[in-house]
Order: structure tokens, then C-alpha cells, then sequence
């Protein structure tokens, strides 16, 4: 069934800067998370391992536990940092992991806690090892950068480059000749080889330190966070199928309580007719004839609580000629006066059309019943990924679920439809029902 | 007769009123739910009263259980009992107290008027009558080791009619046969089914329902 989340009536309308800009803008936030990663590495790794094998060796005697804790705490410490500092780099928020709290107060437990949680251990393991790809980032980055700057603005200052008799210049090495413009073209290709290049190298380097750092931070994290919205959208649609059946199960037993009052004591009835009328051909037609004069009648009711009963469960009107129609036949029927606004729509799922048309009918039926209402505005309006009903009346208002109005039942059938209803019915004031569906 | 009606749709209440004065009987009151029947049976002591099972407020055997209450109230007044569909267990409740003048009747029965006065008239008699269907039912669910079993399918034929309250006479006709052969049909059933042989109609129902219900 499809679900109400993507569905927005007002779009987002960020504004977007050019794409220069955004390019510039992603490159110096990945050059200063390169360029500052390199020390943060190295401090990292020189505290947790310091630290961890201290609170390893020192573990034979008690000090090596706290020292231990301290070495988790520091390295979940240093980890937030990282996860601030990668997300702007891989555009994402790095929400902060589930860490194990404690359950105790006492000293013993809350030493404990951080070393029996895992993803401190994983922390600690990143504080370790980072400086591996912070370092090869670092010396990309530092080298892609130089050859763009110095390539790019080689004339500016190559005058100042020694040049001893001895000297010869990597222009000369390759054979392409020792002319002072044959240098500065080959240097300015240089720069503009890797000023070509230097996005799309710092990109991938910086993606490589953030991305390893993600995977050990938030890794097992957003495994958890995608086990629980799995877990979510079972339980929405078990809520659902629940809400499907129970509201089958109403819509039921309110028909057999239908048939059973109506059309089946009408045919006892006819049958009794009948019957007399049999009894009474032989001794008195007169009276026979008047018998079947009522039987006719009763026929005549039967019938009509039948076609009543049948609108109640698929309209004709519905089926054939589709959702506008029907509604406009709904408005028509009712004692109110109703203001209907609903555009032509073609035809949609049978489910959602006989949803709408049900959620209207009900709603018909209650303010003509018990509001008390002077005029009803019924609006049925097709948006971005569904439709829009709001039925709105000026009555008594007090409307509520548990009021034996039928809106719980409309409640289950809208749920049952991947659907969203709301109520507004301060006393006094009026009732508007609004009611969203996807299609 | 005088007959008191129970029953809440106000159309079947209208049509049984009908129906029983184009047949000679007066109805006494017309009521819509148990308590005014207990009333009415209490005040007027009709020669047999017509309850319907379903009534307010629950709409579910309202009516069986003030057909229970009239009986307490005026031992033995007949009661014959409408119900929509069968339920063996308003048998049961109906015919507990052991006294004769009940009956169990599927509404559909109305229809046919002749017979309906007749079962009518053999309720207000003390008779006990029961619809064929619920007899029906009792049949069916027997056990494994079913000493029904034994009996021809003549005999079983007398068996469901004896347990709809008919006497040997009344079987003898819907049969068609002679009413001796009816007498050697009941003889042998009761033998078969080692129930203790009675002629009184009543209790011949009781025996049999009790026998069938074990």
C-alpha cells in the first residue's frame, strides 16, 4: 500500500547557487578536512595507542581498567569530532550512534560500561588506524595542490630558481630544448594538468578518509537504523491490514443488521401475504385480492431497501460513471444544502474512489443527522501524490471519534487506504473533516 | 383462541395479526419486547402466546428468555417460539422445565398458514412441537458408535417425526400408512434405541431429544 510520507502539497524551493560556486565551495571544505585531518590523525593514533596498551599492560593490577575507560572515552570523544567533520564532506549528518549507558551508579559499573560497548571499541580501533588513509590523502592533496599552484603561476616566479651552469630543468631531461618559453609552457601545462584534475583528486581522496571513517563510526549504526525503519514499515502495514479487516468486518455486520431489519423480515412478510391470500382464494376472492394488493406493496418496499442496501456497499453510480458523479449524486441527496467543488477526474483505483466516496457519504449522513447544519462545503481536489477531501459544515460541532458517529469506522477505512484523517470539531463552531489519500 | 403476540418488527406483528383473525382467533395484545410480554401473558393468560427469540435491547434471544420467565410466571401457559434461523440450545432451554405447550418454529413456517395454525392449535393443546429443522440438526451430530444406525430408514422417518411432537396419528397421515404400522415403527425404535416405551406425546418428545441430545 502505498504510504502518505512523499507526500507534500508545498514543495521545497531551496535556492540552488551556481555550480561554480559549488564546486569551489566543496573543494575547500574537502582541502581543510584533508589538510587538518593529517595532525588530527597522528594525535589520535599516539593517544590510543598509548593509552590502549598502557591499559592493557597496566591491567594485571586495577589501574589498567580506568586507564582502559579513559582510552574509549577519549576515542568516542575523538569520534564526534570526526563525525562532524566528514559531514560536510559526504553530505550527510552523522547522527550520533547508540552508545551503551550504564544501569548502575556504582563506580565498578559505570568503569565497565564503555568497555562493554562496541562501538566505543570501534572508535578506538578508527583512532588507531586513520592516520593510514589521512595520511595518503594528505600527501595527494599537498601535491595536487602545489602542482596547481605552482604550475599555474610558474612565470611569477621562476625567475627566482637558482640556475647554475649545471642545471637542467625537467623540460631539458625530456629533450623538448632549453628555451625559457619552452619551460614556461610545460610548466603552465603542468599547472593546468593538475588544476584539470585537482577537483575531481581531492574529491576522491577526501571521499576515501570520510568514507573509512563513516564505515567505523556509523556503520553498525545505520545497519541498527535500517533494521528499526524495516521494522516500522512492517508494523505500519500490519496496522493497516488490521485496519482493512476490522473495517471489512464493521462494514459487515453493519449490512447483515441492514438485510436482516429490512429486505429479509419485508419477505417473511410477503411470504405470510402469500400465504393468507392461498387461504383465503377458495373462501374469499375479494379479500385474497386485497391480500395481494399488500404483497405487491411490500414487493415494491422490499425492492427499494435493496437498492438502498446496494448503494451501501458499491454504488452503481460509482462503479459506472466514476468518483465525480457519484458525489455530485451524494450532494444531490442530501437534506443540507451542499456547496460540492470538485473537478472532473477520470477514473482512479477502485480502492481510493470508493474511499472517498464512502468518507463523503458518512460524512453527509452525520451532518445531516446530528449538526444541525445550515450548509456543508464538500471539497475533493487532486494533489501532488493523492487527494485532498474537506468536507466542512457550520452545525453544533462536537464531533469526536468515540461518539458512535461512524468515524471510527471511517477512521479504520482511511488508514486501510494508506490514508490520513483529521477532525476539527470545536462545540459550537462547526466540523471540518479533512482527509488525505495516496493513489 | 386467545393468543398474545411478542415480536419487534412492527410489519410480522401486523401480519400475524391478520393472518390469526382470518382464522377465527383473537389477539388478546401485541407486544414488542420481553418485559411487556411477561406482562401481557401475566394479565390476560392467553390460551397460547407467539414470542419471537430476537428482541430488544441486544437483539439476540431477549425473547427466548421471557418465553423462560411467562412460563415460571403462569406454569404450563403454551408458548410456541419464532426464530430466524435454528439454535438447539433454545430447544433445550425451551423445554427444560418439562412442561408440556412449547413449541420452536423456524419463522420462515408462516408461510405455510394451514399448518402454522395447526402446529398453533397443537401447542395451546399442551402438545410439543419442534421444527423439522432443528430435529434435522439433532440427527446429524451423533457419534461414532451410533445405535441410529440400526434403524431402517422408515424407522428414522417416524423418529424425526415423533421428535417434532406429532402424534402416531398425525405420522400415520404425513407418511402414509396405515396407523398400526406406525405403532410397530415407535415399538421397534424405542427397543432399538433401549428407551423405556410411552405413549404420552409429551413425554415421547422429551424421551427422544433427551435421548438424541446424550
Amino acid at each position: 500500500m502505498p504510504s502518505v510520507k512523499g507526500m507534500t502539497t508545498y514543495p521545497d524551493e531551496r535556492l540552488e547557487p551556481a555550480p561554480a560556486l559549488r564546486f569551489l565551495r566543496q573543494l575547500a571544505v574537502d582541502t581543510q578536512f584533508i589538510l587538518i585531518g593529517f595532525p588530527l590523525g597522528l594525535l589520535a593514533l599516539v593517544l590510543s595507542m598509548v593509552g590502549f596498551w598502557l591499559g592493557v599492560g597496566l591491567s594485571v593490577i586495577w589501574i589498567g581498567l580506568p586507564v582502559l575507560m579513559a582510552t574509549l572515552l577519549l576515542s568516542r570523544g575523538l569520534a564526534t569530532v570526526e563525525r562532524a567533520r566528514i559531514a560536510p564532506v559526504i553530505g550527510r549528518r552523522m547522527p550520533r550512534p547508540h552508545y551503551k549507558t550504564s544501569r548502575g551508579t556504582g563506580l565498578w559499573q559505570r568503569m565497565v560500561t564503555p568497555i562493554r560497548d562496541g562501538q566505543s571499541w570501534l572508535d578506538l580501533l578508527h583512532a588507531m588506524v586513520r592516520f593510514i588513509p589521512g595520511t595518503i590523502a594528505f600527501c595527494f592533496a599537498v601535491t595536487w595542490w602545489a602542482g596547481t599552484l605552482g604550475g599555474l603561476t610558474f612565470p611569477l616566479w621562476e625567475w627566482a630558481i637558482p640556475r647554475g651552469p649545471d642545471n637542467s630543468d625537467l623540460p631539458e631531461l625530456l629533450g623538448l630544448g632549453d628555451a625559457w618559453s619552452t619551460r614556461v609552457v610545460f610548466y603552465l601545462a603542468v599547472g593546468a594538468f593538475f588544476a584539470i584534475t585537482l577537483f575531481p583528486v581531492i574529491r576522491g581522496v577526501a571521499l576515501l578518509e570520510a568514507l573509512f571513517a563513516r564505515a567505523l563510526l556509523s556503520g553498525v549504526n545505520e545497519l541498527r537504523e535500517q533494521v528499526v525503519e524495516a521494522e516500522a514499515a512492517r508494523d505500519t502495514a500490519r496496522a493497516q491490514k488490521a485496519a482493512a479487516v476490522s473495517a471489512e468486518a464493521i462494514a459487515l455486520r453493519r449490512l447483515e443488521r441492514d438485510i436482516h431489519d429490512g429486505p429479509q423480515q419485508r419477505l417473511v412478510r410477503l411470504a405470510m401475504d402469500l400465504g393468507r391470500a392461498e387461504q383465503q382464494l377458495a373462501t374469499d376472492p375479494a379479500a385474497a385480492r386485497a391480500t395481494v394488493a399488500e404483497a405487491l406493496t411490500q414487493t415494491r418496499e422490499t425492492l427499494d431497501e435493496l437498492r438502498a442496501l446496494s448503494r451501501g456497499i458499491a454504488p452503481p453510480i460509482l462503479v459506472d460513471r466514476g468518483l465525480q458523479a457519484a458525489l455530485t449524486a451524494l450532494a444531490g441527496r442530501c437534506t443540507v444544502p451542499v456547496e460540492l467543488d470538485a473537478p472532473p477526474f477520470g477514473r482512479l483505483d477502485p480502492a481510493v474512489e470508493s474511499t472517498a466516496y464512502f468518507v463523503v457519504a458518512e460524512a453527509l449522513t452525520n451532518v445531516a443527522k446530528h449538526s444541525g447544519a445550515t450548509e456543508v462545503r464538500v471539497s475533493v481536489q487532486p494533489v501532488q501524490t493523492g487527494l485532498m477531501i474537506t468536507i466542512a459544515d457550520d452545525g453544533v460541532g462536537g464531533a469526536g471519534m468515540d461518539k458512535g458517529h461512524g468515524l471510527a469506522g471511517m477512521a479504520d477505512r482511511v488508514r486501510a487506504a494508506g490514508g490520513v484523517l483529521s477532525i476539527d470539531s470545536p462545540a459550537g463552531r462547526g466540523t471540518t473533516i479533512r482527509v488525505a489519500l495516496p493513489v | 383462541m386467545r393468543v398474545v403476540i411478542a415480536d419487534d418488527a412492527v410489519l410480522l406483528r401486523e401480519g400475524l395479526i391478520r393472518l390469526l383473525e382470518e382464522n377465527g382467533h383473537t389477539v388478546v395484545a401485541a407486544v414488542g419486547d420481553g418485559p411487556a410480554l411477561v406482562a401481557a401473558v401475566a394479565q390476560h393468560r392467553p390460551d397460547v402466546s407467539i414470542v419471537d427469540v430476537r428482541m430488544p435491547p441486544s437483539h439476540t434471544d431477549e425473547g427466548l428468555r421471557a418465553a423462560v420467565e411467562a412460563r415460571a410466571r403462569v406454569p404450563g401457559t403454551p408458548i410456541l417460539v419464532l426464530s430466524q434461523y435454528v439454535e438447539v440450545s433454545y430447544a433445550d432451554d425451551l423445554l427444560a422445565d418439562r412442561a408440556g405447550g412449547v413449541g420452536y418454529l423456524l419463522k420462515d413456517r408462516v408461510a405455510e398458514v394451514a399448518d402454522f395454525i395447526d402446529t398453533l392449535e397443537r401447542v395451546a393443546a399442551g402438545g410439543t412441537v419442534l421444527d423439522p429443522e432443528v430435529v434435522g440438526q439433532l440427527l446429524v451430530r451423533r457419534r461414532r458408535d451410533d445405535p441410529l444406525r440400526n434403524l431402517t430408514p422408515r424407522e428414522r422417518e417416524v423418529l424425526a417425526l415423533m421428535a417434532e411432537g406429532r402424534s402416531n396419528t398425525a405420522i400415520a397421515r404425513r407418511i402414509v400408512v396405515t396407523e398400526g404400522a406406525v405403532e410397530k415403527h415407535v415399538r421397534n425404535i424405542f427397543t432399538k434405541l433401549a428407551l423405556p416405551p410411552d405413549d404420552e406425546q409429551h413425554r415421547r418428545v422429551l424421551a427422544v431429544l433427551a435421548y438424541l441430545q446424550s
